[in-house]
């Protein structure tokens, strides 16, 4: 009784959440839409990233923090965070390079040691490509993207490690209606090469793809929702299948000023499987929750 | 053949190289459609301009008021700041037949707009 009386009140917060924010949303007239700024699309979906490259001549330092949260048991808490420097040399082309800090906290996970530690994690850089632009005539927008990573932290477990990576990536957006509406698409090849300290080499590969929805409600603020499917391999050629998952959560872009916003998002993962486990979700290669925090100033 | 001779010929080959390609290059700043603008009193004038489709442009913005404003457009994917009474120079790539707006980026009022046909 208690449980059906909690169920029926997280139902009615739901549905007063919905209509509030569509309410909010009805508050910005077609006029008024079409009054404001087109919006850059890169940082309003969340983990997915729309086709945006910035602005030739523009430069923007972000830190953007990706945590990770829960494991099949123990207690398991893990933070990257990138720090940023992006420039646009062009009006193709796109640039970003910084260094990674890492936070671990792991105590009583399965085939992981426990640990507590913060730690200078590596270094990266990225190049951004627009292959296919918008117009006012065509909605959609291509970029091509890849992202070499060397670390020296082991993104889940915390340990030291030599960890090279190469992030590939099609970010595709669509802008279904005029400065209000917009619709993200992501596919996703990172194939990774780890030596451990004890001289054992691992490759894998993560291959997936999202989708994402992005409503403004005003013009600097956003909200949204976006689901990811993302499959793992022992190898980079894709054929050691070891499991997968599929992540869904909502999404918020807010802008405080004209050069500088910030974007968030959470994931939960609601479906998984690990190859020769029956337990449902996959917790090996992936984790319960996932969160995204990012700042950015452009100057 | 001797070595400064093989290394005269690919310099030779190099300078032709670059000669064509600053030919190519100011050929092409030729080709660009020029777009005067003027901004004063908080606003651009004119603030409809057009070009024709898939030829290079060349804005220049006179500032004549007496602060900074900053020449900014997501889809022409360009922005500068141009101080206070002088003139700023943004190069625009060859664009397709659309509407491009532009706006600056520190008076929201200020708009204007850029139609390729």
């Amino acid at each position: 009784m208690l449980a059906e009386t909690q169920s029926g009140r997280h139902r009615a917060a739901a549905l007063c959440a919905i209509a509030s924010l569509m309410s909010v949303g009805g508050f910005a007239r077609a006029d008024d839409v079409d009054s404001w700024h087109e919006i850059e699309t890169k940082y309003i979906f969340g983990f997915t990233t729309g086709s945006g490259i910035g602005l030739e001549g523009e430069k923007e330092f972000t830190t953007d923090t990706k945590g990770r949260f829960g494991k099949r048991d123990g207690r398991y808490n893990a933070t990257e965070t990138k720090y940023e420097f992006e420039f646009t040399p062009s009006q193709f082309i796109q640039i970003e390079f910084g260094a990674l800090g890492s936070t671990h906290d792991i105590a009583g996970v399965t085939d992981l040691d426990d640990r507590k530690q913060v730690a200078f994690a590596g270094g990266f850089a990225e190049f951004r490509y627009l292959a296919i632009e918008r117009t006012s005539s065509n909605p959609l927008a291509v970029t091509l993207a890849i992202e070499p990573t060397v670390r020296v932290i082991d993104e889940t477990s915390g340990e030291h490690v030599h960890n090279y990576e190469l992030e590939t990536m099609v970010n595709a957006d669509l802008e279904l209606v005029r400065n209000r509406l917009y619709a993200a698409f992501n596919l996703l090849y990172e194939p990774e090469y780890t030596q451990t300290l004890t001289n054992e080499s691992i490759r894998e590969a993560t291959f997936g793809g999202s989708a994402a929805l992005s409503l403004r409600l005003a013009p600097g603020l956003l909200i949204g929702a976006e689901a990811w499917y993302l499959r793992h391999y022992d190898d980079f050629g894709l054929s050691a299948f070891t499991g997968d998952a599929v992540m869904v959560g909502p999404t918020l872009y807010l802008q405080f000023t004209p050069k500088m916003f910030m974007t968030a998002a959470w994931n939960s993962q609601v479906w998984g499987r690990e190859v020769g486990n029956a337990l449902p979700l996959n917790l090996a290669e992936f984790q319960r929750h996932r969160a995204r925090l990012k700042f950015a100033w452009e100057f | 053949m001797s070595l400064a001779t093989d290394m005269t010929r690919k310099l030779s080959f190099a300078a032709v190289c670059a000669a064509a390609m600053l030919a190519a290059s100011a050929l092409q700043a030729q080709q660009a459609v020029q777009i005067q603008v003027t901004y004063s009193n908080g606003q651009f004038q004119p603030n409809q301009v057009s070009a024709l489709a898939d030829k290079p442009i060349v804005f220049r913005i006179k500032n004549l008021d007496g602060k900074a404003m900053e020449f900014e457009s997501k889809s022409l994917r360009v922005e500068k700041v141009i101080a206070a009474k002088s003139e700023g120079v943004v190069n625009v790539r060859a664009l397709k037949a659309g509407r491009y707006e532009f706006y600056d980026d520190f008076n929201e009022k200020a708009r204007g707009a850029l139609t390729v046909q």
